[in-house]
């Protein structure tokens, strides 16, 4: 039947694929819509579905584009996206950057032009195997309306942070493909094969393909070629079985392997360097063998641009895992200088070639490396800049590249490797520019990924007596207050601060880096808040430079600033919102940070096992970036929730872990609430009162004013010691409301004042501190008791015990007296305690000076407050684990 | 399709053609039913609509055998319809009226086979005749 070869000539018909279209054309005419995610397995049509929609666009006039990722073009920055960089890459400045923010928006002014303002329909197929620069592009162009975007995602793949971002902004559409249907299956074998088709073979191939529109295609074109699906007297029968293979990719290898020699090399060419000019090819192979591939389905022709590529995805990886790795460096070097011939000087074909000579383990131009080293790093694609700047030639390592390569090396934390280069690219002529940043590099890798603060002010101070332009001093003497700050020593940051004047927008970002920790530990909290929020604001305008902290670690630290203000509300919503920000972007610092701030609220908002989940999640990812430092704080505040929670043990494990680590100072006294808090859960009251003692004094003596009024509040909650002088100083020299509050709480117990306490209740329960409320209430509760008004007692005990219900499972010594119908006695608890550590009456009446008679008398009335018959009981009762 | 459910298509809708204007009727009461918003679509008489339905649907049957013949009925139909403001979603109701009326004019012959058959034909109908709206249609228009 003739009709019947004339269609297998062409492309298939689309069937079943309407309504995706109907999607599609109305988000291109809407003007909102960014672009398009079409989702779906391999196989389903994916692909097919976005040419359709390409062609759907160029025949209404939209210019079109289409840009492939591949584990070939993931190699190289932007690689994937040559053909839309209309203006070229441009030029490093004098700072040996490589200004990513100019070539993104020269790239939308050119195409902007060139395609007389009409938006760029591009499709970008298989967009999860793009690079992170050509993503950041794409998503700018389509931002900004200059690209219309159709993103092809296989199932199971992950969806990048471009398609998510916009897509969650309400800004593209989507469609999730699915297979054909037995009616539409049906339909397209009709229009394929141009007439009806036998019942048993249409059953079969309904029950092989499943109605995956690849696999149809594929086994119906080798069905063909094989004679085992004829045709006669108009309807088309199966003479032989089907290729009995059920996994789609064996198909198409064994499609793809009955090839003839030149329809294969032609293949082959193309799997490596597509999309190739029609014209070029048939320089390469027989017009008959190209025919006979398009013919097969294996390769689409462009009508309008003549430009030859493999008809999907799949056939692709097939032919390059198949091939053998001289043969395809044969060939990318040879299409290399194929096309350096074509097109001498820089430009967009630069980047490819220089994508297949770095493919083929070949010697790209060097000065293609770094500029490709320094697009990766603006899309924090630190592991490309390494590959790319690793391959430049031992004698190509100027400053510049010492310095990519040194802060790649840092974030992937290899802080050996970075001191080492960073070491050696300050020996290398770079100008002044340069030195700095080397230097602040270096000293952050010290600080940061070393953990060894001397060796970071060393590197500081040996900087300074090179590097002397007024400007650039200033931000080394912000670099050292850095330093300071985030080895424990706010309080001689503060005073380096001091002397500089911040006219420099740099020097004021890296200024308030490290100025508003400082403040807000000094109990500074108002002017810290708004230090974190000028910072950021400067930061953002700055760009993203190279090394600086990120932006998102302004967020950090006005989240601290914000606890610290017992904000605690706000700083929870803003490091939630930060975190959602800085997971998108590749920051792990920050995202640790974050989650430990969480952390670090949930503890002080009382609700433990959130507290607990966060810090174990921070410490996880501290980990998983090797931040032995900052994974120290986050093991300290997981070692505190489980301790506040009464697990002893788990705590106590906890710390052994943390020992192994590196020393890390920032935030060093509060990390010793740990140890204090373990010592309180595996009752060592008074090994607890000797670490809250020591780390208030070294709080005291490096300037951590909040973090001292913690220590020494909990030391008075815990073991009731009072500590309530030292609270009220700290709370006349700080801002915070949460200092306030704790000194009110340790006055008011102090004097056993039942009112005052239930003031503090009240105060704590308005920041959020639940935990501290009904410590406080039940505190109250116990001196009105006291005091004969057993209303008001019952009243407080009632809403301790409600406030305690959102603490989690706390189970700290404030609380215990709660569990009861009565709240224990002092005395009665004293002993209590001890009794559950397993210690005999007899013992405890030596330890407290009294009769073994009078412990016991206690010990009864305590059972009977507790309704526990004996010492098991009462370990339970106390939420002990043991 | 299968050689069979073509036959099957032809010799149910020759039973049923024998009153082609009960089988419009009833196809117009179903349609119009499950979505009433389509009658805004008919500005016509519909006295004339439904011969112009009959005409069109005894061609298109006749020609399913014969693909070429088909889809020079079908595409061209799709493309007139472009201009009608007519949905991907608005032919899977035609199709619903469509069997729903055959059903109710062929009675206990509209069996399972039949249906089947039925399913496949018009399938075949609507995707090519929206390949001619597409056709008909440039995006951005």
């Amino acid at each position: 039947m003739l009709s019947a070869v004339a269609v297998t000539l062409q492309r298939w018909p689309i069937v079943g694929r309407r309504s995706e279209l109907e999607v599609f054309s109305e988000a291109l005419s809407s003007g909102d819509c960014a672009g398009l995610v079409i989702h779906g397995r391999a196989g389903v049509g994916k692909t097919r579905l976005a040419d359709e929609c390409r062609m759907w666009a160029a025949a209404g006039d939209h210019p079109t584009e289409r840009v492939v990722g591949s584990r070939t073009t993931a190699l190289l920055p932007l690689g994937a996206v040559a053909a839309l960089l209309a203006g070229g890459l441009g030029l490093p400045g004098p700072d040996g950057q490589l200004s990513t923010v100019a070539l993104f928006e020269r790239t939308r002014r050119a195409l902007h032009e060139r395609h007389h303002g009409r938006r760029l329909v591009t499709v970008a197929d298989d967009v999860a195997l793009l690079d992170a620069s050509s993503l950041a592009l794409l998503g700018y162009l389509a931002a900004q309306g200059t690209i219309f975007l159709i993103a092809t995602v296989r199932t199971g793949e992950p969806v990048p942070d471009l398609v998510t971002g916009l897509w969650r902004d309400g800004r593209m559409a989507r469609v999730d493909l699915s297979d054909l249907s037995r009616t539409h299956l049906d339909t397209l074998l009709h229009l394929a094969l141009g007439g009806p088709i036998e019942a048993g073979a249409g059953r079969q191939l309904w029950e092989v393909t499943r109605g995956n529109p690849l696999y149809v295609h594929e086994l119906v074109l080798g069905a063909l070629e094989s004679g085992a699906l004829v045709e006669r007297s108009g309807v088309w029968h199966l003479e032989d079985r089907l290729l009995s293979t059920s996994r789609l990719r064996d198909l198409v290898e064994q499609r793809i392997g009955s090839l003839s020699e030149q329809a294969r090399s032609v293949v082959e060419l193309l799997a490596l360097c597509q999309p190739l000019d029609l014209g070029y090819l048939e320089t390469v192979a027989s017009s008959g063998v190209l025919e006979s591939l398009e013919r097969a389905g294996l390769v689409t022709i462009g009508v309008a641009d003549g430009e030859v590529r493999l008809a999907h995805p799949l056939q692709g990886e097939v032919v390059r895992a198949a091939m053998p790795r001289l043969r395809a460096r044969a060939i990318l070097l040879s299409e290399a200088e194929r096309l350096e011939v074509m097109n001498p000087g820089p430009g967009p074909a630069s980047l490819r070639i220089a994508v297949w000579r770095l493919d083929a383990g070949g010697r790209p131009d060097p000065a293609m490396l770094l500029r490709g080293a320094h697009l990766a790093r603006y899309a924090h694609d630190f592991r490309v800049v390494r590959r790319l700047i690793e391959a430049l030639p031992g004698e190509q390592l100027d400053a510049v590249a010492a310095l990519l390569l040194g802060e790649a090396l840092y974030e992937l934390g290899d802080f050996e490797a970075a001191e080492r280069v960073l070491a050696r690219g300050q020996q290398l002529a770079g100008g002044d520019h340069v030195a700095l940043r080397l230097a602040v590099t270096r000293t952050k890798n010290a600080q940061w990924g070393l953990c060894q603060p001397e060796a970071a002010l060393a590197i500081n101070a040996a900087a300074r007596t090179v590097i002397t332009a007024p400007q650039l001093a200033e931000e080394l003497v912000a670099d050292e207050a850095s330093i300071l700050t985030f080895s424990g020593r706010p309080d001689r940051a503060l005073a380096v601060l001091e002397g500089i004047t911040g006219r420099d927008r740099r020097t004021r970002v890296v200024r308030a880096i490290a100025g508003a920790p400082a403040l807000a530990a000094a109990g500074r909290t108002a002017e810290a808040v708004s230090v974190a929020e000028a910072g950021y604001v400067d930061h953002v305008a700055l760009g993203d430079e190279l090394a600086i902290a990120h932006p998102a670690m302004h967020l950090v630290n006005q989240v601290f600033a914000l606890t610290e203000a017992g904000r605690l509300a706000e700083a929870e919503q803003l490091a939630r919102a930060g975190a959602e920000i800085v997971a998108s972007y590749r920051v792990p610092i920050a995202q640790i940070f974050f989650a430990a701030n969480l952390g670090r609220v949930a503890i002080l908002q009382g609700r433990l096992a959130t507290a607990r989940r966060y810090y174990a999640e921070a410490a996880g990812l501290a980990e998983a970036n090797r931040f032995a430092g900052p994974r120290r704080v986050a093991l300290s505040g997981l070692a505190l929730a489980y301790a506040m929670l009464g697990e002893a043990d788990a705590a106590t494990r906890i710390l052994a872990d943390r020992a192994a680590g590196p020393e890390f100072g920032f935030r060093g006294p509060e990390q010793q609430l740990a140890d204090a808090w373990t010592a309180i859960a595996s009752r060592q009251p008074m090994a607890a009162s000797e670490l809250f003692r020591s780390a208030a004094a070294q709080a005291a003596a490096t300037g951590h004013r909040t973090t001292e009024s913690w220590l020494w509040h909990d030391l008075m909650r815990t073991g009731g010691e009072d500590a309530s002088a030292r609270l009220r100083e700290l709370a006349d020299e700080c801002d915070s409301p949460l200092v306030s509050a704790r000194a009110r709480h340790a006055a008011a117990a102090r004097s056993r004042n039942a009112r005052e306490l239930a003031g503090a209740a009240d105060d704590f329960e308005a920041l959020g501190a639940l935990l501290l409320a009904a410590e406080a209430a039940s505190g109250a509760a116990e001196a009105f008791g006291r005091a004969g008004d057993q209303r008001a007692a019952t009243a407080a005990l009632h809403r301790s015990g409600r406030l305690a219900e959102a603490c989690e499972g706390a189970a700290t010594p404030g609380l215990i007296r709660v569990a009861g119908p009565a709240p224990l006695s002092g005395r009665e608890r004293e002993i209590v305690m001890l009794a559950a550590e397993g210690m005999s009456s007899k013992d405890i009446a030596d330890r407290l000076y009294l009769s073994v008679r009078t412990v016991n008398n206690h010990l009864q009335h305590a059972y009977a407050k507790l309704g526990v018959t004996s010492r098991a009981g009462l370990a339970r009762a106390l939420g002990s684990d043991s | 399709m299968t050689p069979e459910q073509i036959t099957l298509v032809q010799s149910s809708f020759d039973r049923a053609s024998q009153d082609l204007s009960a089988l419009a009727t009833q196809f117009y009461q179903e349609l119009f039913a499950r979505d009433p918003a389509l009658r805004a679509l008919f500005t016509t008489d519909m006295a004339l609509q439904k011969v112009r339905f009959s005409d069109k649907l005894t061609e298109i049957v006749r020609a399913i055998p014969h693909l070429d013949e088909l889809l020079a009925h079908t595409r061209a139909l799709g493309a007139r319809h472009v201009g009608y403001g007519v949905r991907v979603a608005d032919y899977q109701t035609v199709g619903e009226a469509l069997f729903a009326a055959l059903a109710a004019v062929l009675g206990d012959d509209f069996d399972a086979e039949t249906r089947e058959a039925w399913h496949m034909a018009y399938n075949l109908m609507a995707v090519t005749m929206l390949e001619g709206a597409a056709s008909a249609r440039p995006i951005g228009s």
